[in-house]
């Protein structure tokens, strides 16, 4: 009926099928609008533009202040991610393999990141490092983004921990390993799935964290967003459009190097 | 062919499905049927799954549009009236109740979808809970109940508009036995006491013997056999329904003459069959039970009595079932043959003895026309 | 966010739900109440430090800036420009909420509806907008909703208006800009919900005499409501506290709540009164998300039931 498309009548399919389409034209446009912007030869950003050009991002590679922050961004995403992994692991284990009470309430805590509002979290961690004078320093930026991307790790582990049948664990001990070999002989294998998908969404919650990023922000040290976000305020200039794409680009690039590695585990 | 319809002309029809057809891309479900359904009788469509018997159920409520094909209730046409208008009740596999309404509410949907007065629909959902023994649990939500009780709720929700036909698509499969054999007999009660049409959907040959007036047994899309359960089981009409029913032993003879011929290059006899030439190869079905195995020396004991056949076979192996035990044989030629006899009979032979097998000529049925897959258990299921 | 997580496991075509059943379950003397616990300590540690104690010191500060007291939270809500603040915040993130579930809905229906090839197709697509840059989206409806935008060019062509919409910085931009990043997370959430409903549910609403529409609102549309709940509940909580998209497209008259302590901090050095409004906000997110975990029917760790 209404869940069967043939049983549920041809106007109601068409209707669904048309607003469907709409939509997700919507959530396309303005995706594909901002890769085809990055390519048009206007400076005003006239669509469709008169031409077609590579000017911008050859303006945006020439122009140290956009290479800097680009190269700033990936080094406080890698940082964060191996930071968010490392100290998520253990937590997942805690969680997922302790008997200990209250750990429906630790996770809570854990994962409240990800529910208090960045800007509140921004502030916060901003006053704190206002009085150490640690602003605008990449230890600001790698703790600000690893806070809001552990639970993204946290999660990710539990969810491939839980699926993991500790009885294997167990055999391996049984066959004359040690706890500590076991776990990683055997456990981290079974669970890399997981560990490496935290290890993403950390990458691309840093990659594309802003608010965070500019309060912690310094004239010396500033990362892709932030360099958007303070040449955004003054005009919409067509190399924005470049660093926008390249933001999608990785994020793409993220996305695919997640599904193969989803599809290799399935397939394995 | 000698199945019989027991034509009951007390009866009138009430559906008919004409040259009905399913076709699915190149996939043909269901395969030019015809069957007419009496009114208030209990038909059962049995057959394995793939045999187009939900198809057909589907195309009754309509869920399935027919390829091609008619569907008279009353003699109105059906084809293009929507499953909402077409006040047939039904009872689904998985109960499908509405997990967010209570019992109550469920048994009263189709009441108040039919804008019934507040008193009438009270009325009529106390007498539905009555009726299928739920009253203590009104209140309770689908989930909070065991799958029998979903399975009366879904029941008394098919039942609470007091529609024509109630059409029930395996609603006992997902029960265990015990419970299923409980509400098989609640079942037939019901049938009894409503006089309500009833068709019935199952692959359990057990549960459709137990429940129908008439067995509808459908394979690759069509009805291979309709009757009563008796009827299918003593005289079935071909060789599949003989080997999809119980269980039986199927041998190949020569026909010489009439009502004779040879198995193995031993002589039977075989009841009068129209079409059977001479020289023509046939089968004769005999059921497990319907044949004895005897000793040598039994049977020296015991002459053959007039109308009866007898082969010779070696043991294969004796099998004790508790009320009932079976031998299994092989004839000189290699023909595998089970003998089913109640325990208290006695089977006092050993495997590697000779034993001759009896039939009675009038307990046989003779096919001439069968293909080779008709023969195996499991033909057409899965 | 979660949903977020999860969603882009599940889109891979693993089953939905928060996961199998964990291992065997294991009774541990009581000695060993807390074995394995000392694992959390990192984690605790960090965040001890660099999350909780800073949350704190900032609430804190909303009592105690610039004299101790309650003084900050009556100007909150005594000052009309400030009260007018909470109203834009709970009037944008309300109107948000219900565009994108009147958006989210007919899209989480139809990928659960087509075949599995389009449903994948396009449940990508909301996975790709989920997950491009917030930043590069925002500045690309900017760009399309400006006076001399594509969208006002397109309308005007076709005849529909005469002379440019005002389409950015006011309130249809942060609207138009923020409904669109919110879709994803209804229709999540939605989609898994209604791809659990056993579609034989409704085949016998329709048998019992449901015309489809009938259906539709008496059976349909009850089995959705947990995921429309708690999907619609997540986007309020969400727009509550966003910050980038109503910065960037919205105008000085309808600044949320995010804005409006940025500015105290950054603009005034009014800690105390940014202080007070932060602390709003957490109360308002826990109390909302405290609702939506209680919507939620499975334990996220597991096995401990």
């Amino acid at each position: 009926m209404l869940l069967s498309p043939n049983a549920m009548g041809r106007p109601l399919r068409t209707g669904l099928y048309l607003t469907t389409g709409l939509i997700a034209a919507f959530l396309l446009l303005p995706v594909v609008f901002i890769i085809l912007l990055s390519f048009g030869s206007s400076q005003w950003l006239v669509f469709p533009p008169p031409g077609w050009t590579f000017k911008w991002y050859a303006q945006f590679f020439a122009n140290p202040e956009w290479m800097d922050a680009a190269l700033a961004s990936l080094k406080v995403a890698l940082l964060t991610t191996f930071a968010a992994v490392a100290l998520g692991l253990p937590t997942a284990f805690a969680l997922v393999r302790g008997r200990f009470p209250g750990r429906e309430l630790l996770y809570g805590l854990f994962t409240m990141p990800m529910i208090v509002p960045l800007v509140i979290i921004a502030v916060a961690v901003y006053a704190l490092f206002l009085k150490l004078g640690y602003t605008g320093t990449l230890f600001a930026f790698v703790v600000s983004h690893v806070i809001v991307a552990l639970p993204f790790t946290i999660i990710s582990i539990i969810n491939s921990l839980k699926l993991f049948d500790q009885s294997i664990e167990d055999a391996a001990v049984i066959c004359g390993a040690s706890r500590l070999q076991a776990i990683f002989k055997v456990t981290f294998p079974a669970i890399r799935p997981g560990m490496i998908a935290g290890g993403l969404f950390a990458f691309l919650v840093s990659w594309d964290e802003v608010v965070l990023s500019v309060m912690m922000a310094s004239p010396d040290l500033q990362t892709l967003p932030v360099k958007m976000w303070t040449t955004l305020r003054q005009d919409l200039s067509p190399v924005i459009a470049v660093a926008s794409t390249l933001l999608i680009g990785l994020s793409l690039l993220v996305m695919f190097i997640a599904a193969a590695l989803r599809r290799r585990a399935e397939n394995a | 062919m000698s199945a019989v319809i027991k034509d009951d002309t007390r009866n009138q029809t009430l559906v008919s499905l004409r040259g009905l057809n399913k076709h699915y891309g190149d996939f043909t479900a269901v395969d030019n049927l015809d069957l007419e359904i009496q009114d208030g009788e209990f038909l059962t469509f049995l057959g394995s799954s793939g045999s187009g018997k939900s198809t057909t159920l589907s195309m009754l409520a309509g869920f399935e549009t027919p390829s091609s094909g008619e569907i008279l209730v009353d003699g109105q046409s059906l084809v293009s009236v929507p499953p909402h208008k077409r006040d047939i009740g039904m009872v689904f596999q998985r109960y499908s109740l509405f997990p967010h309404l209570n019992v109550r509410d469920n048994i009263g949907f189709p009441l108040a979808i039919r804008k019934l007065g507040a008193d009438e629909t009270r009325k009529r959902v106390e007498a539905m809970l009555k009726l299928v023994r739920l009253e203590p649990f009104a209140h309770r939500k689908p989930s909070q109940m065991s799958g029998g009780q979903q399975q009366r709720v879904a029941i008394a929700r098919a039942l609470v508009y007091e529609p024509r036909i109630l059409l029930m698509d395996e609603p006992l499969g997902a029960l265990d036995k015990k419970l299923r054999e409980d509400l098989q007999d609640e079942l037939r009660q019901l049938h009894r006491r409503l006089g309500i049409t009833i068709v019935y959907v199952t692959h359990d040959q057990e549960e459709a013997m137990r429940l129908s007036q008439r067995i509808a047994i459908f394979s690759h899309g069509r009805i291979v056999g309709l009757g009563t359960g008796y009827d299918l089981y003593q005289n079935p009409p071909n060789a599949f329904v003989a080997s999809f029913l119980g269980n039986s032993n199927f041998l190949r003879f020569t026909a010489s003459g009439n009502g004779a011929g040879h198995f193995e290059g031993q002589p039977v006899t075989v009841r009068l069959t129209p079409g059977l030439a001479n020289g023509q190869e046939a089968l004769i079905m005999v059921r497990p039970e319907k044949a004895l195995a005897l000793t040598v020396e039994q049977a020296a004991r015991e002459p053959l009595p007039a109308g009866w056949n007898e082969v010779t076979a070696t043991v294969a192996e004796l099998l004790f079932l508790g009320e009932s035990q079976t031998c299994h044989v092989v004839t000189q030629g290699g023909t595998a043959l089970t003998v089913k006899a109640l325990s208290a009979a006695g089977m006092p032979m050993q495997p590697g003895d000779q034993v001759r097998v009896r039939w009675a000529v009038a307990d046989a049925c003779i096919y001439t026309d069968w293909a080779e897959s008709d023969l195996s258990k499991g033909a057409g299921a899965h | 966010m979660k949903v977020a997580i999860n969603a882009l496991h599940n889109a891979q075509g693993a089953p939905s739900g928060t996961g199998a059943p964990g291992a065997a379950e294991r009774r541990p003397p009581i000695s060993q109440r807390w074995r394995g616990s000392r694992n959390l300590l990192p984690a605790l540690l960090f965040l001890g430090l660099f999350f909780f104690a800073p949350l704190v010191g900032l609430l804190l500060r909303g009592v105690l800036e610039p004299e101790p007291g309650l003084g900050n939270y009556a100007q909150l809500f005594a000052n009309s420009a400030y009260a007018r603040v909470l109203f834009n915040t709970f009037s944008v993130a309300g109107l948000v909420t219900l565009i994108s579930v009147l958006l989210g809905f007919p899209l989480a229906w139809a990928i659960t509806l087509v075949p599995k090839g389009w449903g994948r197709w396009l449940l990508n697509i909301v996975l790709l907008s989920m997950w491009t840059s917030l930043l590069a989206r925002t500045y690309s409806w900017l760009v399309l909703l400006q006076s001399s935008g594509v969208i006002n060019k397109a309308l005007m062509a076709m005849g529909i208006i005469d002379a440019p919409l005002e389409m950015v910085h006011n309130l249809t931009g942060v609207v138009i800009g923020m409904s669109y990043i919110m879709i994803p997370f209804i229709v999540l959430p939605l989609q898994a919900t209604m791809h659990a409903i056993d579609p034989m549910v409704l085949q016998a609403g329709s048998i019992c005499g449901a015309s489809p529409w009938t259906n539709f609102w008496k059976v349909f549309l009850p089995l959705c409501r947990s995921g429309l709940f708690s999907g619609a509940l997540m986007v309020f909580v969400m727009s509550l506290g966003y910050y980038v998209t109503p910065a960037l497209l919205g105008g000085a008259q309808n600044m949320m709540l995010p804005e409006f302590i940025i500015q105290q901090v950054q603009s005034f050095l009014n800690w105390g009164l940014a202080s007070a409004a932060a602390a709003l906000l957490v109360v308002i997110t826990l109390v909302l998300f405290y609702l939506y975990l209680k919507l939620q029917p499975e334990s996220p760790v597991g096995n401990a039931r």
